[in-house]
């Protein structure tokens, strides 16, 4: 249900957004015009799904059980990871121009095996300092890809 | 253009694709398709999403080449898995599953695994045959197609791959609407106009695509893989002296092969998931006609060559409404859709007239590739099926730092990453919630050339609507649309009525 307010949050805003562009006439549209009617569709059709699942859940019996109660334990173990290795991912991208590709590699690499929970720990650092150094052969050395330097060092 | 115009041009072709560069790059596809196929969990669409980048310093005929061949090459690696382990490399391998790996549990894993190959050569090359003789016809019959014919088409077009890709047809025309509006963001296609860039410059191109295609498939993929990193698989891998199928095994594939081709041709002129829907139709009709139907199940040869010959030749038909009228029927052409865009080439009926090079080269390159897999899935079946070994804990952190460093190679731009990543979540977040990524994808493709052809339709007629239902090809577009709209519909108020009879 959260899914289809939120779509239909967006669909508000984008009808309303498009209001403030030029609309034009059916005979000329204008850059407004047509996300102003993509936005009403999605308000329309999020409003009629959103009906239609508050209708399911009055008719569901009270007694049901919740979606996904079954095993919640190992569900909140594996959202954890997943928490877990985007925040190391989103930490990587942060710190990728201060620190520089490779040493952001290196670290991001033996992060994300160590919360996969990657083991003995020498290896996993072995795994990384290679894809650290093979990423920076591949794309700097011979793709020519201008990957960050890190201004810290310079 | 007459058959004999097409096989002149296919000698052009040939002549492109047999350069060194191309070559490689065609050999480079198919091996990087292969190892795509062979790892679960890692599909067509995802491999590509995630390549694209990499094709970015290379001309648009080679880079498209590559990315062809990883799409056809992922058919063929499919097949790998689901023989040996029982688990299908990719979708459209799940019908190999079922007598491919009875097959292997009787010590007979070779034979299958040559006739998945022989049957994905002979298939997919039939279906180039089939692509290079009805293409060129069919883009002088779209070169007729007017603004309101495109539009009607597009509309047809999303409102079926939206049907077929399996979930809620609601879900997937809400994740169609978001692509179009996402697709508006940047400059006016018609006037130049700014729209929805809040004063942000990188905003005026509009959104990145590769950041949108690997954040929804690539990155969402690795999250949801994340959730249980299973260790290696062991795999049985068959010596290669025991590849050889008897001569028994190639008399009952021959036709299941032929027949699976056709049906596999077919089926990929139609939108929707091709090759997955030709595999388990030609899996119905070799048990409906075989003279031991009991077989199947039990590990039947024809159970093998029938599917596995239908995903390919699928594989290869969908290329044909891809580069004829530039509108993907099937999710991977959805992307390679924005890889050829991203390379400055806009597919259609002119793509013939004014791409030439490109459409043969990569048409030819498809039979090189197609020999160049059947090289390599029979003798090194051993060393792809080695890769199931690699742990997917070591395998996610890879991807995820090949993302990050593909993303940033594209223009440079940090914000680029982030916008990805923010993609990624909202992919991972959707299928949750069995939203569809695909239909966002292909409106976000797509929706920029939907508006102009609307914007054109209303302009020509003066803001008459009519013009949509007058001109017949239009009009059967829309009520073709509108049979599949209500197929749903049917079937719910089917359901209505049955429950009704059962409480009543």
């Amino acid at each position: 249900m959260a899914a289809a307010a939120a779509l239909l949050a967006f669909g508000v805003l984008t009808a309303l957004l498009s209001l403030q562009l030029p609309l034009g006439t059916l005979r000329a549209p204008d850059s407004g015009f047509f996300p102003l009617a993509l936005g009403l569709m999605l308000t329309a059709l999020a409003a009629g799904h959103l009906g239609q699942l508050r209708r399911a859940a009055r008719a569901a019996p009270a007694d049901a059980e919740p979606p996904g109660a079954s095993g919640a334990a190992g569900d909140r173990a594996a959202m954890l990871r997943v928490v877990q290795f985007m925040g190391a991912v989103v930490a990587a991208t942060a710190l990728l121009q201060p620190l520089g590709y490779a040493p952001v590699a290196f670290l991001s690499m033996g992060a994300l095996l160590e919360i996969l929970g990657m083991r003995p720990r020498w290896l996993s650092a072995l795994i990384a300092l290679a894809t650290a150094g093979m990423c920076q052969v591949v794309f700097v050395h011979w793709l020519r890809i201008p990957l960050p330097a890190g201004w810290l060092w310079s | 253009m007459n058959p004999l115009g097409s096989l002149e041009h296919l000698a052009t072709g040939f002549a492109i694709a047999t350069t060194f560069q191309n070559l490689f790059y065609c050999t480079m596809g198919a091996v990087i398709g292969t190892l795509v196929g062979v790892l679960p969990g890692l599909g067509p669409i995802a491999g590509i999403a995630l390549l694209i980048p990499v094709t970015f310093g290379l001309d648009s005929t080679s880079a498209i080449i590559m990315l062809a061949g990883i799409y056809y090459g992922a058919m063929y690696g499919g097949s790998t898995t689901s023989i040996l382990i029982n688990v299908p490399g990719e979708t459209a391998s799940v019908m190999t599953c079922r007598d491919g790996y009875q097959m292997a549990r009787k010590g007979r894993a070779g034979p299958a695994l040559a006739i998945a190959a022989l049957g994905s050569f002979v298939a997919g090359t039939l279906g180039i045959f089939g692509l290079v003789f009805l293409a060129p016809p069919l883009a002088d019959v779209a070169l007729a197609f007017g603004p309101p014919e495109f539009f009607s088409l597009m509309v047809f077009g999303f409102v079926v791959l939206s049907n077929v890709t399996g979930g809620s047809l609601v879900k997937a025309l809400m994740m169609a609407m978001v692509g179009l509006i996402l697709g508006t963001i940047g400059l006016d296609p018609v006037t130049g106009n700014h729209r929805f860039t809040f004063g942000t410059v990188s905003l005026l191109g509009g959104i990145e695509f590769v950041a949108v295609a690997i954040g929804l498939f690539g990155i969402a993929e690795v999250l949801s893989n994340v959730e249980q990193p299973a260790d290696a698989q062991t795999v049985r891998v068959p010596p290669l002296r025991q590849l050889y199928p008897s001569l028994d095994d190639l008399r009952r594939s021959f036709g299941a092969i032929l027949r699976g081709a056709g049906i596999g041709f077919g089926v990929g002129l139609v939108p929707g998931p091709a090759p997955v829907i030709a595999t388990y139709a030609s899996y119905m009709v070799e048990r409906q006609i075989a003279k031991r139907p009991e077989e199947f199940g039990e590990g039947a040869i024809q159970g093998v060559a029938g599917p596995e010959s239908a995903n390919n030749a699928a594989c290869q038909s969908a290329f044909i409404p891809l580069f004829v009228l530039g509108i993907p029927f099937a999710p991977p052409t959805a992307i390679l859709l924005g890889a050829l865009l991203i390379h400055g080439v806009n597919p259609g009926p002119t793509l013939l007239v004014e791409h030439p090079n490109l459409f043969w080269g990569v048409i030819a390159s498809m039979y090189i590739g197609n020999f160049v897999l059947l090289l390599l899935n029979l003798p090194f079946v051993p060393l792809f099926a080695n890769i199931l070994r690699i742990p997917k804990r070591v395998l996610l952190p890879l991807v995820m730092v090949c993302c990050l460093t593909g993303m940033y190679s594209v223009n440079n731009f940090m914000l680029d990453i982030w916008a990805m990543l923010a993609f990624g979540a909202l992919g991972y977040v959707m299928r949750k919630w069995a939203y569809e990524g695909t239909a966002l994808l292909l409106a976000l493709v797509l929706g920029p050339k939907l508006e102009v052809a609307f914007r054109q339709s209303l302009m020509i007629s003066h803001g008459d609507f009519g013009i949509f239902v007058d001109r017949p090809v239009s009009l059967a577009f829309l009520l073709a649309t509108g049979v599949f709209l209500s197929l749903p519909l049917l079937r719910l108020g089917k359901a209505a009525r049955e429950r009704r009879r059962v409480h009543a």
